[in-house]
């Protein structure tokens, strides 16, 4: 469901530790566009007279609908894991990431990340840069760039040793109450096939947000379109999205309890696949004790965990999950270890 | 190599001469204290009981990391202060999970010379296994133990123990699966006598008989300690076994191992160390092998709660197998 090539949430790799600012002056990681924030409905008195001609905010964009519901769930993990994050400057920073894992091949990756001088606003600067290249050569790298104002525009590409897996552009209008998106994904003219993706999202009230997504396909003897439109309802403390369209639906509901515990229920259907899974996850944070807790169980039987904790005086942050699946009788433990 | 019966030694290390499989290393950690020798020290100009036999590798043995895996949680249960019980939930990804419950009553007895000494321990699993030892001194030199082990409803191990601690010398009879309708037993005999203040030397000598063979192995051993590090060596027809182990100060020791087995015609030498740092509640345990094997484990206690916290990871880098666990003992 959603973008066919989750354009602005790029490959786990890419992703430094987890995201959220590391270093001074970096701006926002990952590289995506930012997320809306949490606009509650505006009273009707007191700011009626300062929002008359602007009663709307931008809507954020399609994919990050479902983006707070689903950071909520913890990531599964195998095997051990050791990142260390240096930032070499304001601009450029580094990360190295050795993992020997249990089911798959173990490997050494390495990350850069580079963020320009544009500065558009106090935490978002451009062009981004992100690259990162594995031991077997695989690469990842996004470039994000903000042309105008309203315009942004992304290029990402990805390898799989020497064979180019991915590469798509992608080009968003962010308009005062609406966001336009149009990604032209593995464009292929010698072969003639391509993927087409165009998103638009529209605020109707303060609260609610509608939209749509077009994704038409073309390979040499078949071509196809499929839509979907998706709606987003924003309350106080809670944030429910659905996302209904020709391939299935997806519902979402994120709720804030309070500082330290937020919750969030799943509901997606597929129809290709003709199954369906609802899951319910939690995170506690516990700032005090620097510690971070996300919790899971699923309609599939599998119960998962992750504890995040900072080491401090040290610049450490150690990371224990273990996923459960009670009825394959599967079981997954992992631990990472992130310096910087 | 080593003592057939290497039960009582913690984990087995696959070197059960006798029968096809390895036998089950369902004992992860068992400490069985009642073998700790006090070793370097001298009673009135006498020499010191060298211990028993199964307890010569052991200072070496301990400085290795035990191989964990999945995720495990132990909490202990002081009932009284001659009762414990624990329970043990152990979630892995290569075996069946399993539930654990582990009792220990201690003997109050005047003969025992380590109070804490537990007489009786029984251990039942989720799926039915027993484990069961129990230790009683007859007198105050001749110590009698019994061990029963059962795999779901088969006994894999019924053995009867007697040892004989004398004021300079240690001598055990054992008999390991004596069985009538098969006519098969295992007999051994241990025997160890301190030479000098450092010196012990013994031998061991198994027994077995089946319907259709019979067979006798001796072992020769030697031990030499000082205050700082031991050796010891096995020799026998069956291999050899030898370990060094080494305090370099209050932090680290470090063990030495090396190990020869003419019946699968292999050898290993294994390196590990051990890091104590008190103040920061931690302890290291890593070791590397001539397998190809590196593995390491962090213990950390979680002051102020009564928990541990275990991390450790085991790297085969001839199969490119990684084995990873994490376990938590609470009380």
């Amino acid at each position: 469901m959603g973008s066919v090539l989750a354009a602005s949430s790029p490959a786990p790799a890419v992703n430094p530790a987890g995201g959220g600012a590391h270093g001074a002056g970096l701006g926002s990681f990952p590289p995506g566009f930012g997320m809306p924030s949490l606009s509650p409905v505006s009273p009707p008195s007191g700011q009626a007279a300062e929002d008359a001609d602007n009663p709307l905010q931008n809507p954020g964009t399609y994919e990050e609908c479902h983006r707070k519901c689903k950071e909520v769930y913890p990531m599964q993990m195998e095997g051990v894991r050791l990142v260390v994050n240096k930032g070499l400057s304001n601009h450029f920073q580094v990360n190295h990431t050795v993992n020997l894992s249990t089911i798959a091949e173990s490997g050494y990756r390495f990350g850069a990340t580079y963020v320009g001088t544009k500065q558009i606003g106090p935490a978002e600067s451009f062009p981004v840069i992100v690259g990162d290249m594995d031991n077997t050569g695989s690469l990842n790298s996004q470039i994000i760039h903000q042309l105008t104002s309203a315009l942004r525009t992304k290029i990402a590409i990805q390898t799989q040793q020497q064979k180019f897996v991915n590469w798509q552009c992608d080009l968003e209008y962010r308009g005062v109450d609406f966001t336009s998106a149009v990604t032209l994904g593995n464009p292929d003219i010698l072969v003639g096939s391509g993927i087409l993706v165009a998103h638009y999202l529209q605020s109707i009230t303060p609260a609610l947000a509608l939209g749509g997504e077009l994704v038409y396909h073309q390979r040499p003897g078949e071509e196809g379109a499929v839509t979907s439109l998706i709606g987003r309802y924003t309350g106080e403390n809670y944030v429910a999205t659905l996302t209904l369209g020709g391939a299935g639906a997806h519902a979402t509901y994120y709720h804030k309890a309070n500082e330290q515990l937020q919750l969030g229920v799943e509901f997606e259907a597929n129809m290709k696949m003709q199954e369906t899974t609802t899951s319910v996850g939690y995170q506690v944070d516990l700032q005090k004790a620097n510690l971070l807790f996300k919790g899971t169980v699923d309609s599939n039987w599998m119960v998962g965990a992750t504890l995040e904790k900072k080491l401090l005086p040290l610049p450490l942050t150690l990371a224990l999950g273990a996923f459960l699946n009670q009825r394959k009788h599967k079981f997954q433990c992992g631990f990472s270890v992130t310096i910087g | 190599m080593g003592s057939v019966l290497a039960l009582s030694s913690g984990a087995a290390n696959g070197t059960w001469p006798f029968s096809p499989d390895t036998p089950p290393s369902r004992w992860d950690t068992h400490p069985a204290h009642w073998d700790r020798p006090p070793r370097w020290e001298r009673r009135d100009g006498r020499l010191p009981n060298p211990g028993s036999f199964h307890s010569l590798h052991r200072s070496c043995k301990d400085v290795f990391p035990q191989q964990i895996e999945g995720v495990k949680m132990t909490v202990n249960k002081t009932l009284s202060s001659f009762f414990k019980a624990s329970h043990t939930f152990h979630l892995s990804a290569v075996s069946p999970s399993y539930y654990r419950f582990h009792t220990e009553h201690l003997q109050d007895d005047q003969y025992s010379k380590d109070k804490d000494a537990p007489a009786l321990i029984g251990e039942m699993d989720s799926s039915g296994s027993l484990n069961a030892h129990s230790l009683i001194h007859l007198t105050e030199g001749v110590r009698a133990r019994a061990v029963f082990q059962s795999q779901q409803s088969q006994f894999v191990t019924w053995q009867f123990e007697t040892e004989y601690r004398g004021s300079d010398f240690t001598a055990a009879v054992t008999v390991a699966n004596p069985d009538v309708l098969r006519e098969s037993v295992i007999l051994v005999a241990h025997f160890l006598q301190s030479v000098s203040s450092g010196l012990v030397l013994g031998g061991e000598l198994v027994y077995h008989r089946g319907r259709a063979e019979e067979g006798g192995i001796l072992t020769l051993a030697g031990q030499y300690s000082r205050p700082n590090w031991v050796a010891t060596l096995n020799a026998g027809k069956g291999g050899a076994h030898a370990s060094y182990y080494h305090r370099a100060n209050k932090q680290i020791q470090v063990g030495v191992e090396f190990e020869a087995s003419t019946r699968t015609q292999e050898t290993t030498a294994s390196f590990g160390y051990r890091m104590e740092l008190p103040e920061a509640n931690m302890v290291f345990r890593g070791m590397v092998n001539s397998r190809c094997i590196i593995g390491g484990v962090l213990e950390k206690r979680l002051t102020p709660l009564p928990a541990t916290l275990i991390m450790g990871a085991f790297v085969n880098h001839r199969g490119d197998k990684l084995q990873v666990g994490l376990g938590v003992n609470v009380g």
